[in-house]
């Protein structure tokens, strides 16, 4: 049965132009598609093959190609199979098309990955902040924020020896590793 | 004896013979009557219903989880505070009646833990408020727990357990770091100088530079809107 259904979504897939499809397992298709073509394809899964499920989207940062992956994963719940569709979209200025008049969850979805990496969706119905209501710096997620940066120039560390742990190295307590060898961005060659 | 000065007098000593008698009663009570605040953070947390339920029972040492702030005495905090979450938690801490106790468990109360990358969570706890104990342990066991609490009621009966009075007298330093995590319109709905002015803890630290910020900033607070619950919903179009 799923061979069938494996054999016919793949007949279904190839009538968009430039797509590319690895079928990870019988369950698990990747696509790659034009980002112009995605509307379509999720279009033609949710209304001829019953993928009416949007379990996420998902955001990769690709700084060095300048370039966002958005990753589409529709669920099936006839076949019992996950579809994931990449695209690919330009870092700047980072605009895309919203999903939501396919699949309303997305809205969800766009607005989180709005807030995380600054992609604006166009015809989402809520762009407001989601989670970081009282952040009013950069995209987090993004590659080009300095995280390590920001804690050290906003917040202060604890002293690696104060009185307090003496008292506990004294009963045989304490650091065993020091910070430096267990952060890896602070390892000195 | 000819003139009054000289009738011999014996003085009385100043104060209340009964007084530290009286402190040792008071300092006994408070540490074998504990309510902790039932307000937790982080992953910590997970730890609490064991130690607090049948397996480990706090209940035999007199600790009891409580709902309300106000009739609370210890704030734990069990885990990752968010720099959201921070303010939540300061605004918290403030509403606690005095004597009150923050005990920080796990490690990223002390130093930002597994989160200490993380640009949301604060790295430090005792900058924002003062701690009376850590914890440490990622994460602790409950057993680590109770002998946390116990060697609290134990500085608790000794009377040294004090870091409350600290946040009247320095209350200019953690403001300062709080104003500087969360900007200069920080406020909270407390009035922490007329508090200090109430326990007699008005000292050097207790008002400065950052205190003459919050009163440039301060805007008077505003009664709630009170609204019955099916008033709740937004018309709909």
């Amino acid at each position: 049965m799923s061979q069938e259904i494996a054999h016919w979504l793949d007949n279904l897939l190839e009538e968009i132009e430039g797509i590319e499809i690895r079928r990870k397992s019988s369950r698990r298709v990747r696509v790659d598609v034009p980002a112009d073509a995605l509307p379509a394809l999720l279009e033609l899964l949710q209304g001829r093959a019953g993928y009416i499920h949007l379990s996420a989207i998902s955001c990769v940062d690709w700084i060095e190609d300048e370039e966002f992956e958005l990753v589409y994963h529709v669920w099936s719940y006839e076949s019992h199979s996950l579809v994931s569709a990449h695209i690919r979209i330009a870092r700047e200025p980072g605009v895309y098309l919203s999903v939501y008049d396919l699949y309303q969850p997305a809205a969800f979805f766009e607005r989180d990955i709005h807030e995380m990496y600054g992609i604006h969706f166009e015809g989402s119905p809520n762009m407001d902040k989601f989670i970081l209501t009282e952040w009013d710096g950069p995209p987090p997620m993004r590659k080009e924020f300095d995280s390590e940066a920001y804690i050290n120039e906003h917040l202060s560390w604890q002293a690696y020896n104060p009185p307090w742990l003496q008292a506990l190295i004294a009963e045989g307590g304490g650091v065993v590793i020091p910070p430096e060898e267990q952060r890896f961005s602070r390892k000195k060659d | 004896m000819s003139s009054i000065n000289q009738i011999p007098v014996i003085e009385a000593k100043k104060g209340n013979p009964l007084a530290r008698v009286f402190d040792e009663l008071v300092r006994f009570c408070r540490s074998r009557s504990l309510f902790i605040l039932h307000y937790c953070t982080g992953c910590g947390a997970i730890e609490l219903p064991p130690a607090m339920t049948s397996r480990f029972d706090m209940e035999r040492l007199g600790i009891q989880p409580m709902v309300s702030p106000r009739q609370a005495d210890i704030l734990l905090i069990t885990g990752y505070v968010s720099i959201k979450t921070l303010k939540r938690v300061i605004l918290t801490y403030e509403q606690m009646g005095s004597p009150k106790y923050v005990i920080g468990i796990c490690s990223c109360t002390v130093n930002g833990g597994m989160y200490w990358q993380s640009y949301a969570t604060a790295k430090k706890l005792d900058e924002y408020m003062p701690v009376d104990l850590y914890i440490a342990g990622c994460m602790p066991r409950p057993e680590a727990v109770i002998a946390g609490l116990q060697q609290l009621m134990d500085s608790i009966h000794a009377g040294k357990a004090n870091s409350w009075e600290d946040y009247y007298r320095n209350y200019d330093y953690y403001l300062g770091n709080q104003q500087k995590l969360f900007g200069d319109n920080w406020q909270t709905p407390t009035d922490v100088i007329a508090e200090a002015k109430h326990y007699n803890l008005l000292s050097k630290g207790t008002l400065g530079v950052h205190t003459r910020l919050l009163e440039q900033h301060q805007q008077p607070l505003e009664a709630l809107e009170m609204r019955l619950g099916h008033n709740l919903k937004e018309p709909t179009e």
